[in-house]
């Protein structure tokens, strides 16, 4: 097992633990606004984190076909991290405009 | 009655799992599917179209006929849209905004008012306007041309790789529809006219059943490629290969039309004045 190999299997695990992370808060938060900080965040980090790992592990065999899959995993993480946010700020917006309050603790009795 | 629908599911079903067990194995190589048919596109796919991937070799070509009345079915959907929803009103008079472009100032003109319409001055804005949200807009205006490039790369691609027209088309269509959405039906529709996006439909099917009617013309079967051998200035089987390229050009350019003519219709209402 090479020094790559464990890098790759770190990033991976790292990204996981981010995923469940993120799993676990969509579930556990108390409203929409405060449950899409976990699906806007942790899955953009979680997905960043395995998707480097697995090109960190196609480098182990270092060839230009290995290099080229490596970029374009890149390329994915690269668009996933601009169009992530964009898309959990255009929600949040949205959930804004149409006049949803935000949860806080005095309004935890009166939840509609 | 709904004791009786219980019944015949059961029935239905229980015949179902009766005939089950008669079922080849999955993937089972004796089964009739993969004793006939599918051993000769495997072998002979490659050799016949110089397409590696052989679903594209089946779809566009041993099928070909098939897949052109798919792309005739999706451009039926799209003119089913059009003809269901499009309405040609004149301009219903409601409560309109405009917006003064020098100075910013936006005008509420009640039903019955003086429109401002034709001045350079004004620009007419939705009565469902929202601020221009830059983060949105911005990041629209990057993603748009990469999302159109990798629908065109996914067209191209189709002989070597999953793809072809139907998901290119998708995509391209999607890209359109991204800018309608961060901006708003007006400006998209500066872009990409109704007019357009009708005439783009009806020529993706058009160059579709064209390229067949060439193929019959030339005196080979209809959609039979390598007869084009005569005008591209191949052999057969890369004529094969530019017509399932040509035909994926058709299919791409259909199914982006329509998406957009879908999008264009549900989003107005069919009025096509204001929408998302």
């Amino acid at each position: 097992m090479s020094v790559l190999d464990i890098v790759a299997t770190a990033m991976i695990a790292m990204g996981l633990f981010f995923f469940l992370g993120g799993a676990i808060g969509i579930l556990r938060f108390p409203d929409f606004y405060s449950r899409l900080h976990p699906a806007g965040k942790l899955d953009t980090m979680g997905q960043f984190a395995a998707m480097i790992g697995m090109a960190i592990y196609l480098l182990n065999d270092l060839s230009l076909g290995s290099v080229l899959t490596a970029l374009k995993i890149l390329l994915i993480v690269v668009f996933v991290f601009i169009t992530s946010p964009t898309a959990t700020h255009a929600i949040v917006d949205a959930g804004v405009r149409a006049g949803l309050a935000p949860w806080t603790k005095e309004s935890r009795e009166g939840r509609r | 009655m709904r004791a009786f629908a219980l019944i015949t599911v059961l029935m239905v079903g229980g015949l179902l799992f009766y005939g089950l067990p008669d079922f080849p194995d999955w993937g089972d190589p004796a089964s009739p599917a993969s004793t006939h048919l599918s051993p000769f596109y495997i072998e002979q796919g490659a050799a016949d179209t110089h397409a590696p991937n052989v679903v594209t070799a089946v779809l566009a070509y041993y099928r070909g006929y098939d897949t052109m009345f798919e792309a005739a079915v999706i451009f039926s959907a799209g003119l089913a849209c059009f003809f269901l929803l499009r309405t040609f009103r004149q301009k219903s008079i409601e409560t309109r905004l405009y917006r003064h472009l020098p100075t910013g100032v936006t005008l509420r003109i009640e039903e019955g008012g003086k429109t401002p319409e034709g001045s350079d001055e004004f620009e007419p804005i939705d009565s469902h306007w929202v601020p221009y949200d830059m983060i949105i807009n911005l990041t629209c205006r990057l993603i748009v041309p990469f999302v159109q490039l990798f629908a065109l790369y996914v067209i191209a691609h189709g002989h070597y790789s999953p793809g072809g027209g139907f998901q290119g088309g998708v995509l391209f269509g999607a890209a359109i529809i991204l800018y309608a959405i961060s901006t708003d039906l007006r400006t998209a529709f500066k872009r990409l006219q109704e007019k357009a996006v009708m005439l783009l439909s009806a020529l993706g099917v058009l160059i579709y059943a064209g390229t067949g009617v060439v193929c019959l013309v030339l005196g080979g079967n209809f959609l039979d490629y390598s007869f084009l051998a005569g005008i591209l200035g191949v052999d057969a089987v890369m004529a094969r290969s530019h017509g399932i390229l040509i035909i994926e050009i058709g299919v791409g350019l259909a199914v982006m039309a329509v998406m957009v003519m879908l999008y264009y219709n549900l989003s107005s209402a069919g009025r096509h004045d204001e929408g998302l």
